[in-house]
């Protein structure tokens, strides 16, 4: 198992239950450098002050808060110190809710919590309880020296403490222009409905896959061992194309009589030569070192 | 862990003193072979690797650390390279240096040279020095599923050799040493990359057609069905590469990608293995060199035929339609 982000404890009346945090989720994204194109060079980044062009070290950087146009605030590490939440390291459970109540556009990002030794048994009876009852735990928790809202959610044997937006951070749909709620047509209803039903299956995550991740990857790993860059087929391949690719070949087979230039083959392919031997050059785009 | 000191040895190879260093070095962790074996094996199969190998551009992938650590492809010759290894500039494909300067193995004191450098695995071109933009042979490299049989995969391969006879071409076969085939045609060198490209795609759609439910002609793994065999044919271009015959891989047991007769591929057929791997690991860099003794170069001159394309082509037109 991964690091665990810290250990603490979920705290609920008197109830005291020790655990850990752990990811449960994990970006695939990849990470690629920039580079000078022409020599491959890393690119860095160059901090400069705007009023005297000076490169400046990090050690001379504060934080300042435009309040209003060109005008400052300036906070020190200090003055965030003493804003920050202590880090508890722990979750604090204020109440339990239906889960059914939670608008899903609330939950972030989701952590497994694990119990210490002793702390095992009490757990188990919490998960169980949590099933029984289909509420969630909302607790306040601080991560990464920030508190956060969340969701302490029953998932198979884990607790899963899933972070939550806050309500002010969830942008208003009243702000955007949609249709109001209309009866529409039976039939079109019927139709659209009947389109969904169709479509409908079951929800299998694991059928649906990164593929962009994937074919950059391909892309990558080819290109490494000097390959083909992979191109993305868009659809199956029929024969009627085949037909075309023969006329290709027809052309490109009569060109290469008529230049009739082709060298001749290496004498014995038994036998390796000791040297390249020299033959006639070709218009290609090649020069010969030095041996 | 009893420190491994950095050694070194000079030894006589072809009239010449190559310093070979860190003998002992362990490549593959749980079968103990050394680059000391590494240099050996490929010292070993020189008479049968070096016409697959001289003249074409070599491109090395280098295992420092062994097969399990880190690997590098290495195209562009070190400026260490000695004077005497023979090299070829030619200009880039992608634009990141103008031209790459690749090293040619024509005798068994480079290839020496090279598996010393921990290059378990070498990849050509398909076309030689001097006579770079016509190959030797189309490629077409069977890559199959993870849940391809091997059954699925050797008729796959049976079927493109049949396909071909139909048109008058003879093909070739060899394991990947991983888990696939290639297949070649071999060709007179008068045909530009493009045709053999078009006639290559030509052939793979071809077969597809035929065999829809068993081969992809998908290009992305995540798109291709289970259970299918990928015909990859666009490694057929100026500056693409295959694993040379004989070529070491970086897997567990050391396997080789190894020449075989079409009646071995025929034997495939009637076995029940869920995996194609285990089949082409029979071959590794212990027990290869006594193959070759027994069986020769099945690549080499004796098989190689030299073919044209006109009347194959004239042919296809009429029963592949």
């Amino acid at each position: 198992m991964a690091h665990a982000i810290w250990s603490g404890s979920i705290n609920f009346g008197l109830v005291t239950i020790p655990v850990k945090l752990q990811t449960a989720v994990r970006t695939n994204d990849l990470r690629f450098n920039f580079l000078h194109k022409p020599d491959e060079g890393r690119i860095n980044n160059v901090r400069r002050c705007s009023l005297d062009g000076e490169e400046v070290s990090y050690d001379d950087i504060v934080r300042g808060y435009e309040y209003e146009k060109g005008r400052y605030v300036i906070l020190s590490d200090e003055d965030f110190k003493r804003v920050n939440p202590e880090a508890t390291q722990s979750v604090d459970i204020l109440q339990f809710v239906e889960l059914a109540e939670i608008d899903p556009m609330f939950f972030d990002k989701p952590y497994y919590l694990e119990p210490e030794k002793r702390g095992r048994h009490a757990y188990a009876l919490l998960r169980e309880a949590l099933k029984e009852s289909g509420k969630v735990g909302i607790a306040k928790v601080v991560i990464r020296s920030r508190e956060h809202l969340a969701a302490l959610k029953p998932n198979g044997d884990a607790l899963v403490l899933e972070l939550m937006h806050f309500a002010d951070e969830i942008v208003d749909a009243k702000s955007l222009d949609l249709p109001a709620q209309e009866t529409p047509h039976a039939n079109e209803m019927k139709v659209a409905r009947m389109l969904i039903d169709t479509m409908t299956e079951a929800f299998d995550p694991a059928q649906h896959k990164d593929t962009y991740r994937e074919e950059i990857m391909a892309m990558i790993e080819a290109r490494a061992a000097g390959k083909e860059t992979p191109e993305v087929e868009t659809k199956a391949p029929k024969a009627g194309n085949v037909v075309n690719l023969m006329d290709v070949l027809q052309r490109s087979l009569e060109e290469s009589k008529k230049r009739g230039a082709a060298p001749p083959r290496s004498a014995d392919r038994s036998e390796a030569r000791a040297e390249p031997e020299a033959k006639p050059k070709k218009a290609a785009r090649r020069k010969k070192s030095a041996a | 862990m009893p420190a491994t000191r950095a050694t070194k040895e000079l030894v006589p190879i072809g009239g010449r003193e190559l310093t070979l260093s860190n003998r002992g070095k362990v490549l593959w962790p749980e079968d103990g072979y050394t680059k000391g074996d590494l240099v050996a094996y490929y010292r070993a199969v020189a008479p049968y690797a070096l016409p697959h190998l001289a003249g074409r551009p070599l491109t090395l992938q280098r295992y420092p650390d062994g097969i399990d650590g880190p690997a590098f492809f290495e195209k562009n010759a070190s400026r260490s390279l000695p004077p005497w290894i023979p090299t070829v500039t030619v200009d880039s494909e992608h634009g990141k240096r103008d031209t790459v300067r690749f090293m040619l193995c024509n005798d068994e004191a480079t290839l020496a040279y090279v598996a010393n450098l921990a290059a378990i695995v070498l990849h050509v071109w398909t076309s030689r020095d001097g006579s770079l933009d016509t190959p030797e042979f189309v490629f077409f490299d069977l890559d199959p599923d993870e849940t391809c049989t091997l059954a699925t995969l050797a008729k796959t391969a049976l079927a493109l050799r049949d396909l071909l006879r139909t048109v008058g071409l003879e093909a070739l076969v060899k394991s990947s040493g991983g888990s696939g085939l290639h297949v070649v045609v071999p060709l007179e060198t008068v045909y530009a990359y493009d045709a053999c490209k078009a006639f290559a795609e030509i052939v793979a759609r071809t077969l597809h057609g035929r065999l829809p439910e068993t081969t992809s002609l998908e290009r992305s793994p995540a798109k291709r069905r289970a259970g299918t065999v990928y015909l990859d044919y666009v490694q057929v271009g100026r500056g693409k590469t295959l694993v040379a015959p004989y070529s070491v891989r970086a897997r567990a047991k050391a396997p080789v990608s190894m020449p075989l007769e079409w009646d071995e591929i025929e034997a495939m057929t009637r076995k029940r293995t869920k995996e194609t791997a285990p089949e082409f690991t029979r071959y590794t860099m212990k027990n290869a060199p006594v193959r070759l003794a027994e069986r020769g170069d099945l690549w080499g001159s004796a098989y190689w035929r030299e073919q044209r394309l006109e009347a194959a082509l004239a042919k296809a037109r009429d029963v592949w339609m």
